[in-house]
């Protein structure tokens, strides 16, 4: 079989990808065929810098100012060039979040590693899926990714399951797959269930995006077959925006 | 066309049944038994006699050569086709049956997209539909009473399969262990939940247990 991928300089899928892909079909067009770039939120680096300052703070024995520092700096670094209006927002709420998280954590002690690449084969995917656990506590048997956000969620959402069991099944599964969500004022970690029906539904999604890039060779003829939703989210900023209705005129 | 297929352009198992299968190259019909481990295949062609399970009919895509289980995207007969899957995918049906006792007597399934074998599937359907209004209720019972050679291509291409020719030959009340297969049939996977049970660290879960001592 051709691999389809190829022709869009497609090297692997990601559990972000593929959530992308089930998410706005169009946003995974826009990005990984037509290979338009799109400006990523101050919400999203918010995430990156809570995870260094909080991944510092577990690495250092509870140095939560210090930990604050790093997550600031971090911020400060991703979002340079941002034009994000909620940017103060987001760096408003750094410092608790890192203190919230590295309470909700360090419980867990040092982690015996983290940001940890992991690659996993699907059968039937002419290329791997890769991604980056958070954190791996291998002494305790559990593998956690963190997530902010401003609402507490009250159990994992169905994206963060794929994404979790896809990191475990790569790692092994006899590790427990953790999701530990955090907001300025209060956090939660919730086991992970059904881990290999998670991967499974991964990999299905997976085939689907590679079935979709065989239609065609030609990524407008691809983009030609769907339609964006530009309120939602993935077309929120004014580049992705503009994009769209350049490709689209929509 | 009754089972709502498109014959003409394209060529059209539940895992946990044991099989009955349609050769048409050679227009013979097998049960796969298994023996000691390794199958098993007797020709039944002859006594083949069985009370099909229509009313449980599935049609929709399957794919053969995976390289391992086949796929089937199925969905009840009635229903719209499912969106094709791939091109590997061909049209098909699966259905339930139950063998006579002289060519086996037990519960199995059966499953093609060979473009003859629907062919003759089809026909014997467009038979169940008009005999059905006048036996509510009841499945019925066929025999494979021929086969028929159907030629396609030409030259070197030139290929022979051999379509069924069913008959009913009577009516008869759901037999036991048809319905509990078909039930098993329809049995439907839910989605997989995420979690919502909170867990604590360890250090956190030892100080919570301490707790617990007073």
């Amino acid at each position: 079989m051709k691999n389809p991928f190829e022709k869009f300089e497609i090297e692997h899928l990601s559990p972000s990808s593929c959530n992308l892909f089930v998410a706005s079909p169009a946003a995974f067009v826009m990005q990984k065929v037509l290979g338009k770039r799109s400006s990523v939120g101050a919400a999203a680096h918010r995430g990156t810098a809570v995870e260094s300052g909080i991944a510092f703070a577990l690495n250092s024995n509870g140095d939560v100012h210090g930990a604050i520092d790093v997550a600031k700096k971090e911020f400060d670094r991703l979002t340079s060039l941002s034009t994000d209006p909620r940017q103060d927002k987001e760096a408003s709420s750094l410092a608790d979040m890192v203190i919230i998280g590295y309470k909700e954590l360090a419980g867990y002690g040092k982690p015996s590693s983290m940001q940890g690449k992991i690659e996993y084969k699907v059968d039937g995917l002419l290329v791997p899926m890769i991604g980056f656990y958070d954190f791996e506590w291998e002494q305790h048997g559990v593998l956690v990714d963190l997530k902010t956000t401003h609402a507490l969620p009250s159990k994992i959402s169905t994206n963060h399951a794929r994404q979790v069991a896809l990191y475990v099944a790569a790692r092994g599964d006899n590790l427990d797959a953790r999701i530990t969500y955090v907001t300025s004022k209060k956090s939660a970690t919730y086991e992970l269930e059904n881990k290999r029906e998670h991967v499974d539904a991964l990999g299905r999604i997976a085939l689907t995006i590679q079935r979709f890039l065989s239609i065609t060779d030609d990524p407008y003829e691809l983009a030609s077959l769907i339609a964006p939703d530009v309120d939602s989210f993935y077309f929120g900023d004014q580049q992705s925006r503009q994009q769209a209705f350049d490709i689209w005129g929509l | 066309m009754a089972l709502g297929l498109n014959l003409n352009t394209s060529n059209g198992g539940k895992d946990f049944l044991p099989i009955v299968k349609f050769d048409a190259r050679s227009g013979r019909m097998f049960r796969r038994d298994r023996v000691n481990g390794e199958n098993e295949e007797v020709d039944i062609t002859k006594t083949f006699k069985a009370v099909v399970d229509f009313e449980n009919l599935e049609i929709g895509y399957i794919n053969f050569n995976t390289g391992s289980a086949p796929d089937f995207q199925m969905m009840p007969h009635g229903s719209s086709m499912p969106e094709k899957p791939s091109p590997d995918h061909k049209q098909g049906v699966r259905f339930t049956l139950k063998l006579h006792a002289d060519c086996g007597g037990d519960v199995r399934e059966m499953a093609s997209n060979a473009r003859s074998f629907l062919q003759g599937v089809d026909n014997l359907h467009n038979d169940y539909v008009v005999g059905s209004a006048k036996n509510a209720g009841k499945l019925p019972v066929v025999v494979l009473s021929d086969t028929v050679p159907v030629v396609s291509g030409e030259g070197s291409k030139r290929t022979t399969n051999y379509s069924p020719v069913f008959e009913i030959i009577g009516w008869v009340k759901r037999p036991d262990g048809l319905g509990e297969a078909a039930q098993a049939v329809e049995k439907k996977a839910t989605p997989p939940t995420t979690g919502g049970n909170k867990v604590v660290g360890p250090a956190k879960k030892m100080a919570l247990d301490e707790d617990d001592f007073g």
